[in-house]
């Protein structure tokens, strides 16, 4: 143990060796680290040495910001510059599945506090997903790895990254016969640097590149299109007519950013109408929650619809497929579109808009559909317009399932004496069927590079800390190939180090240092010119601009396509699951993902898009078939398939397809840290190499148990009464119109209030100067949660923990409200399908706040410019306020949810913003920290604010702009412009509280015009006033 | 009806150290019909002591009505000004605030605290001034060391006259009280 | 027949009594001596019953729950009862109405029951003054403990501080300082002032130095001489004139802190009176409750007799139908006003999550009262008993429903939630009755609890016979006309 602490001292400063030779150095050791404090400590209670280290963090953030300035390079203002306590912001990347998303950090005294998205990245574009914007806990998780840990028969042993070195000199050398590593796919030229360099040094080493999530089938279906893999790119801004089968651009795909607003401007209204989705999937997704036409179709049977669509363009609507594509005509000839008023009304509107419609399919689905796809974009005249391909880095690389089962072949086989995993958890998420875990003791010896020490780690004999992408130097690329720079926040606060570190250390490279191998590896891309200018530059935008890969043309190709023709019959040949013998279908989970932000305390509280369960994942189930197989919501049952078996509960969501089963993977983590460990159920084990999203038939057997979910919406099941109440509000809370309907009478959104006019008691205040105000596009929004996490990041929003959301006490100050739109007239429990309204709900900001009026302490009032201000040091707590909130966005502390926060955790919080403790109430704010902030620069400049100009933290962060935030009084500000337009509408008006908040109506694009509320539930006898517009 | 009207021997009796006679009786018509000779013999320092308030005792004593519900009217005013000046004061003067849109000062919001305030001062004063009128609490008076004091607030109706009286005569007086058929008259000390 | 007949119709319907003979106030051959002794023998018992002893100590465990209950709360954290989002305001409001709701028989009896002449009062209004106190002393507690940040309290009262800011007066929840904070005066006031002359009455049958000494200082030198009474009538009758508006006013006060806000089932006129007829309601099922055991106990029966036990349910029947009136009326306003979200609102309280403690009220209150039209039940002790707890429960019930059904489905369905008691609330709220109990329990063994000066004024031995037989009877009355003559 002695020999620890010199270590975990060393480690720590790591790069302060300098600093450390000072007696400055020693004595803030001596006085960080006292000796005895150290001795105490068994290797094994992480946490307890955590409480010791607590304090030091504060130290180690602000020591950060002592990194060569030149190094880094602010975004927003230059380091010399630098004011202690002002937040400035740096641009950088991470890595989300082999694709980097560029950040701006905003950092206070050197401790990173939020990510945003980074304007200038094509994937980003300012915007940011949930997970992104989470990722920055992970850097102050205290449950992540901060050692380097030997184990040898049974022992741990504590080492340093020197041991680590001389062990490898010893153990990976020559030509590195035997010795294999087992990486994460990455985009950064680095590593593919190092990788071509591995190959070189140890020509007889093998590499291979395995993630659970990628989009390996569109790259195999393209493939067999086209005779090489090709990175598709859909540009659904030139798009008029888009089918998704089983595909989720807005969620599950690199680009979703770009593609939501793409989506979300051609869905503003104009003369010419709007874009038309057509969506056929399993699950509910947040695009089928977009779609005008939805239809839940089993994730089997999607390549049948898609062959029917096929036929009915060529049989009845004369496509002509090239003839290379006409291989595949018999798989889809046969099938039969009659009466199938999806594929026709498609097929029509495909071919009313030839060369603006695309074809999107989900990388759940088989190669061979990817390639029909493919060759109806073609056929249809997309290509080049609504669909483009470029060259896909490492044409040569097996499919990433391909990759995990000739490793674990290699490995049985006894060939691999020397195991590097670095990154990824594949004792965790590698397919069940390899048995991965037993093989991997197999390996002598075994290295994980991790974050965590995680399931896999557990496993090695070495476990090596990662450092977490705001900690390192780093580069990747963008998905259409721009590339990305990744620069340091801070200090690796665990002693981390890169993949490319390590490479570089096992292979002995001359520079093994982050910052030397990113610079060595771009310093080529920047050809000629100042080399510092352009990396100066480029660290100041985050991207390399002009480094985005050319398009291609591309050539259909006849003998790949021909190949395809039988296994496509063979899809399209699949039988329908039935409720006797469901199939389950997996997916990518919208929080965790592949199970990486499993210890991730904001994405577990973070309510699913579509069943709003937190804390838990569960086997989605459409009504029906609950019904008919006895099931109701709550039950956990056990699905087993091939030996296997998963308990999960039952979660009824309309709109699932009958006999089909979704459950999300990324859950039931057992080394994840103590957020995540035992969180949900892990259905990676139900996974195979060969069918790795769709297990055929599964067996399903109730447990007889019932757990309570932790929803934050639809807290019990609904009542007859309850039932009937919600569906005649929905058409009034979420208005949506038809686009048709809207142009012929604009004014028929706000012909949908009834209500006697508004008049008050009292002579109205006027509300002078700036007047903060809102508005919020229901036709934008499609409910992807980003706000709600960047609502929790700036505002040290707590997390409560799933106990305290089964008793209704979440935090989130931003919900985002989802109803389901059903068929007037059937039951809870007869709903097969549904629509989705989506509606971002947080404190409206009413001028005549009912809130205020009841605090008996005016902890709650007004401002003059017009925010209803929550005053945290004068609440008492009675929550008069709360109860009296008509859209309850009050957030009340019935605890000191931040009593059990490491140190470590602290860092991340907002300087800016109060930490609420017990017994106050808390609420949106519109950030008036934000506002302030603005403000108090524009007074310096001595100007007035411009518009636009201050943007919460919401707002900032949303792919498709849905939220607008500015002056009301002044009328040239965009938010007043879109409270002028006619879809703008003010919820429950009729109680005249006067909204700061408004929201713009929904527009619905149906084929005919079909009105949007042609789903609008019965009025009931309860509700006489309101839907009467939309019925 | 047994009368002992020599509670003490005549040898000793001594004004300066007397308060004054104590009779008492236990029907209410033959005490009613004592009080009103008494009033009658132009006594003014006389008091009557009754378990209950007796119908017609004061027409009989001829007490004036008191003044306390004037008193009890004028802290309701001032209960009631100062209300609506305390809220006018705190919300509309020292420290406004803008609370749902509302005007600053609004009677409507303020009757039910200057109402209630109204109420608490008059009922006080009504107590306290009850007190302060009757020279209560008075824990010390001769009369708590008279015996047949002890059944005033049991069943026995009393007549006090004081020796202070100006017409009090040692002799008089008491035969005057023996006169009116007493069950017992006792001198009480000072 | 004539004697069945409550004194409180008599002036009002003098078909059923016959004006020459009235029924009498206290039954049995009691003078003025035996009252005295009845009541002042309880005070005096020289050793305390086991059975107080046993209720004693079963009140003060109770007592000590509440007390740890709250301990636990103030230092973990108001998270530790059932509250959540929507249903942010849970038992503790509900115990808080319920307690000031029984809090209204006493000053009721005491102050209305006074103007309207009711003589029959004389027999109950100390008990029931009594209650009053104990009832509000329990409800004051749970506003006091639900806020957030009890350390902070104090805030609510217009004292200036170092933020030098003032309690915002729009707020119901001020109001309810305020008139919670008076009723509480008031009625302590009115209380002890009609005890001084009867602890001036133990204090000159005092055996020992030590309660001679007490009762003394209680009874200020209390020496019933006329000229005190005459005041001490006067300033009781003003505290009757200022007690009737006051009582009516508290329940309406705390009516407002629903009636005022936006939630639909809350947000409704006929709070303030409905609340009122509850309280009467709740107020007197407690006193029931309560002087059915203790009159046997004590034997009081001859004082507290049958015929205030009947006069009391008939007051029950009425205010229970009153109640029932304003459920129906409620629901009438619901459909008629056209209001989806109020029309929901009761549709859900009679038919949603929440219709079990709905039809729980309803039997209670508006039912189970219905048995006080036959004259056998009405008379008949024991199930008079169990009415009034009955009563109670359905009270309690009342109070629930309006707090915790309006909330838990407002406007957003996407906010509905359905609301749990901790076993904390629960707790709690059985604590609450240890502390009233215990106090009660007090009350009854060292205080006089029937008010002996005024009942000694309504015996018949009170009266010349002359007055008597003129029909004359309550001496407040004679006051207020012998004021002319004087």
């Amino acid at each position: 143990m002695s020999s620890l602490k010199p270590e975990k001292g060393m480690q720590y400063w790591r790069s302060l060796d300098e600093l450390a030779q000072t007696p400055e150095f020693q004595e803030a050791v001596q006085r960080e680290f006292p000796n005895d404090e150290w001795d105490r400590l068994p290797p094994a209670t992480r946490r307890q040495f955590l409480k010791v280290m607590g304090a030091s963090f504060a130290f180690a953030g602000l020591t950060s910001c002592r990194w060569p300035k030149e190094e880094i390079v602010p975004f927003a203002s230059r380091p010399d510059g630098r004011v202690p306590g002002v937040p400035e912001q740096y641009a950088t990347a991470m890595e989300i599945g082999g694709s980097a998303i560029g950040l701006l950090v905003t950092s206070v005294d050197g401790r990173p506090i939020k990510n945003e998205g980074n304007p200038l990245h094509p994937d980003s574009l300012g915007a940011l997903p949930a997970t992104a914007q989470a990722d920055i806990l992970q850097l102050y998780d205290p449950d992540r790895s901060q050692r380097l840990v030997y184990r040898q028969s049974g022992q741990e042993f504590v080492k340093s990254w020197d041991d680590f070195a001389a062990w490898t000199g010893e153990n990976i050398a020559g030509t590195g016969a035997g010795v294999a590593v087992l990486a994460e796919p990455s985009s950064s030229p680095s590593v593919a640097r190092l990788r071509a360099r591995f190959a070189e040094v140890m020509p007889d080493g093998s590499w291979y590149e395995y993630q659970p999530i990628s989009r390996d089938a569109e790259r195999a279906g393209i493939t067999i299109a086209y005779g090489r893999p090709l990175r598709v790119h859909a540009h659904l801004d030139h798009a008029e007519v888009i089918a998704c089968f089983d595909a989720d651009p807005f969620f599950d795909h690199p680009a979703a950013i770009p593609m939501s607003r793409q989506f979300a401007e051609s869905r503003q209204p104009s003369t010419q109408g709007i874009s038309r989705l057509w969506v056929a999937e399993p699950a509910f997704t947040i695009t089928g929650g977009r779609a005008d036409h939805r239809q839940a179709v089993a994730g089997s049977a999607i390549p049948r619809l898609l062959a029917k669509l096929a036929r009915e363009l060529v049989a009845n609507h004369n496509l002509a497929l090239s003839e290379q594509a006409a291989n595949l005509e018999p798989a889809f000839g046969p099938v039969s579109s009659e009466g199938d008023a999806f594929v026709t009304g498609l097929a029509v509107d495909l071919m009313s808009h030839r060369g603006s419609g695309v074809i999107l399919v989900g990388p759940s689905q088989a190669p061979e559909v990817h390639a029909l796809a493919a060759v109806l974009n073609q056929a249809l005249g997309g290509v080049g317009n609504t669909v483009s391909y470029t060259e896909a880095s490492d044409p040569e690389r097996p499919s990433h399932m391909q990759a995990i089962a000739d490793l674990a072949a290699s490995v049985a086989s006894g060939e691999i004496e020397t195991l590097l995993i670095l990154g990824g958890n594949p004792v965790y998420d590698a397919p069940a069927d390899l048995g991965f875990t037993d093989l991997l003791a197999k390996v002598p010896n075994t290295v994980h590079l991790g974050l965590y020490e995680d399931e896999t780690s557990q496993r090695c004999s070495w476990h090596l800390p990662r450092a977490h992408s705001l900690e390192a130097w780093g580069d990747g690329r963008a998905w259409d190939g721009t590339l990305t720079l990744q620069q340091p926040l801070i200090e690796p606060l665990y002693g981390g180090r890169t993949v490319a570190e390590v490479v570089a250390a096992v292979l002995a490279e001359s520079t093994s240092n982050g910052y030397d191998i990113v610079r060595e590896t771009v310093a080529p891309v920047f050809d000629g010119g100042d080399f510092e200018k352009s990396w100066e530059r480029s660290l100041h935008d985050g991207v390399v601009k002009g480094t985005a890969q050319p398009l291609v043309a591309v050539e259909l190709d006849g003998s790949g396509l021909a190949g395809a023709g039988a296994p496509l019959a063979e899809l399209v040949a699949a039988a329908e699951p039935t409720a006797e013998r469901p199939e389950l279908v997996l997916t990518a989970d919208r929080k965790v993902y592949d199970g990486r932000w499993a210890n991730n305390a904001w994405q577990q509280e973070l309510p699913d898009a579509i069943t709003k369960t937190t804390w838990d994942n569960v086997l989605q189930v459409a009504p029906p078939t609950a019904r008919d197989l006895g099931l109701s919501e709550g039950d956990v049952v056990e699905i087993s398939a091939a030996g296997s078996s998963v308990e999960l509960p039952v979660s009824l969501v309309p709109g699932q397809a009958a006999g089909t089963l979704t459950a999300s993977l990324g859950y039931g983590r057992t080394a994840a840290g103590t957020v995540g460990n035992s969180v949900g159920s892990d259905v990676y084990r139900l996974r195979t190499t060969s069918s790795p999203w769709l297990v055929p038939e599964v067996d399903l057997r109730a447990t007889g148990r019932n757990t309570i979910l932790a929803n934050t919406q639809d807290h019990f099941a609904i009542d007859a009464i309850g039932f009937g109440a919600r569906n005649s509000r929905i058409s009034t809370l979420v208005r949506e119109v038809s686009i048709d309907r809207y142009l012929a009478d604009p004014e028929v959104i706000h012909h949908m209030d009834h209500h006697p006019p508004l008049v008050s008691l009292w002579k109205d205040k006027q509300y002078e100067g700036e007047q903060w105000g809102m508005a919020i596009d229901l036709n934008a929004c499609n409910g992807c949660n980003a706000c709600v996490v960047a609502c929790q990041a700036e505002n040290n929003v707590p997390v409560v923990g799933r106990e305290q959301v089964i008793n209704q006490r979440e935090m989130h100050w931003l919900r985002i409200d989802r109803y389901f739109k059903t068929e007037p007239g059937v039951g809870p429990l007869d709903v097969d399908d549904a629509e989705i309204a989506f509606q971002p709900m947080t404190c409206i900001q009413c001028e005549n706040a009912p809130c205020e009026q009841v605090c008996p302490v005016a902890a709650t009032q007004h401002t003059e410019d017009g925010i209803n201000a929550m005053v945290y040091n004068r609440c008492i707590g009675t929550r008069y306020c709360s109860n009296n909130c008509p859209v309850k966005v009050r957030r009340f502390n019935f605890f000191n949810y931040h009593k059990n926060l490491e140190e470590v955790e602290k860092l991340q919080f907002n300087p800016e913003v109060t930490v609420r403790s017990r017994g106050v109430m808390e609420k949106c704010t519109y950030c008036v920290q934000r506002i302030q902030n603005v403000r108090i620069a524009a007074r310096n400049d001595n100007r007035p604010l411009r518009d636009g100009e201050i943007v919460p933290a919401c707002a900032q962060t949303c792919p498709t702009r849905a939220i607008a935030f500015g002056d009301l009084n002044d009328p040239a500000s965009e938010v007043s412009r879109l409270r002028e337009d006619n879809r703008a509408y003010a919820t429950l008006v009729e109680l005249n509280i006067r909204p700061r908040t408004q929201y713009l109506a929904r527009l619905t694009n149906k084929v005919g015009g079909g009105k949007s509320s042609g789903r609008a539930p019965a009025h009931h006898g309860e509700d006489p006033t309101h839907g009467k517009e939309t019925g | 009806m047994n009368v002992d009207t020599t509670t003490r021997s005549p040898a000793d009796d001594d004004g300066a150290k007397l308060y004054g006679y104590v009779a008492n009786f236990d029907k209410i018509d033959e005490f009613l019909d004592a009080v009103t000779k008494v009033r009658k013999a132009g006594f003014t320092k006389w008091d009557t002591h009754t378990p209950f308030v007796v119908h017609g005792l004061d027409a009989a004593m001829g007490i004036k009505p008191t003044k306390l519900p004037f008193l009890v009217f004028g802290a309701g005013l001032t209960g009631c000004t100062a209300g609506i000046a305390l809220q006018w004061f705190t919300n509309a003067f020292d420290y406004p605030f803008l609370i749902s849109g509302k005007p600053i000062f609004s009677l409507p919001a303020n009757i039910p605290v200057a109402f209630e305030l109204t109420i608490l001062f008059s009922a006080i004063t009504a107590l306290v001034g009850m007190l302060a009128f009757n020279g209560l609490p008075q824990l010390s008076h001769p009369l708590h060391s008279s015996r047949l004091m002890k059944r005033a607030t049991d069943d026995k109706f009393l007549i006090s006259i004081e020796a202070a009286d100006p017409n009090f005569d040692l002799i008089k007086t008491r035969e005057l009280l023996e006169s009116l058929g007493p069950l017992q008259v006792e001198a009480v000390e000072a | 027949m004539s004697t069945s007949t409550p004194a409180s119709s008599s002036y009002l319907n003098n078909t059923t009594d016959d004006p020459t003979r009235r029924a009498p106030l206290i039954v049995g051959d009691n003078d003025f001596h035996s009252v005295t002794n009845a009541v002042c023998g309880i005070v005096e018992m020289p050793k305390t019953p086991p059975a107080w002893w046993i209720a004693f100590f079963i009140s003060v465990s109770l007592t000590g729950v509440l007390f740890a209950m709250i301990t636990y709360l103030i230092t973990t954290g108001v998270g530790v009862w059932g509250l959540q989002t929507p249903v942010a305001w849970g038992w503790a409001i509900v115990n808080f109405v319920f307690w000031v709701g029984i809090g209204h028989a006493g000053t009721l009896i005491s102050a209305i029951l006074f103007l309207l002449r009711q003589r029959w009062r004389t027999s109950i209004n100390r008990f029931a003054e009594g209650m009053t106190i104990f009832a509000v002393v329990c409800a004051g507690i749970f506003p006091g403990i639900h806020v957030g940040r009890v350390w902070v309290a104090y805030w609510l009262a217009p004292i200036p501080n170092q933020m030098s800011m003032w309690p915002n007066f729009r707020s119901p929840l001020l109001w309810d300082v305020f008139a919670v904070g008076t009723y509480a005066t008031v009625s302590l006031l009115f209380w002890y002032m009609g005890m001084i002359p009867d602890l001036a009455s133990i204090r000159d049958r005092a055996k020992s130095k030590v309660r001679w000494f007490i009762y003394g200082i209680l009874s200020l030198g209390w020496r019933s001489s006329n000229r005190h009474w005459h005041r001490f009538e006067m300033a009781y009758l003003l505290l009757a004139a200022l007690a009737t508006p006051l009582v009516l006013s508290v329940h309406s006060v705390v009516s407002f802190d629903f009636a005022v806000s936006i939630i639909p089932g809350w947000h409704t006129t006929i709070f303030p009176p409905y609340f009122v007829a509850g309280a009467i309601f709740s107020g007197f099922a407690m006193v029931v409750t309560l002087v059915i055991p203790t009159r046997k106990f004590f034997h009081l029966e001859e004082i507290i007799t049958l015929r205030h036990l009947e006069s009391m349910s008939k007051i029950m029947l009425a205010t229970g139908m009153m109640v029932g009136l304003a459920y129906s009326t409620e629901f009438f306003i619901a459909w008629y006003s056209g209001n989806s979200y109020e029309a929901f609102a009761f549709l859900n309280r009679a038919f949603g999550p929440y219709a079990w403690a709905y039809w729980i009220m309803v039997s209670c209150n508006v039912l189970v009262p219905q048995i006080f039209w036959v004259k056998k039940f009405r008379t008949n002790l024991i199930v008079l008993w169990i009415a009034s707890i009955l009563i109670n429960v359905g009270m309690w019930f009342e109070r629930f429903v309006i707090v915790v059904s309006s909330l838990s489905r407002d406007f957003l369905p996407s906010s509905w939630g359905y609301y749990r008691p901790s076993i904390v609330d629960v707790m709690t709220f059985v604590g609450s009755f240890g502390l009233f109990m215990t106090l009660f329990l007090l009350f009854v063994r060292f205080l006089p609890i029937v008010g002996m000066a005024e009942v000694k004024g309504v015996m018949p031995q009170a009266h010349l016979k002359d007055v008597a037989a003129q029909g004359h009877g309550d001496y407040h009355g004679d006051i207020l006309t012998e004021k002319g003559e004087v």
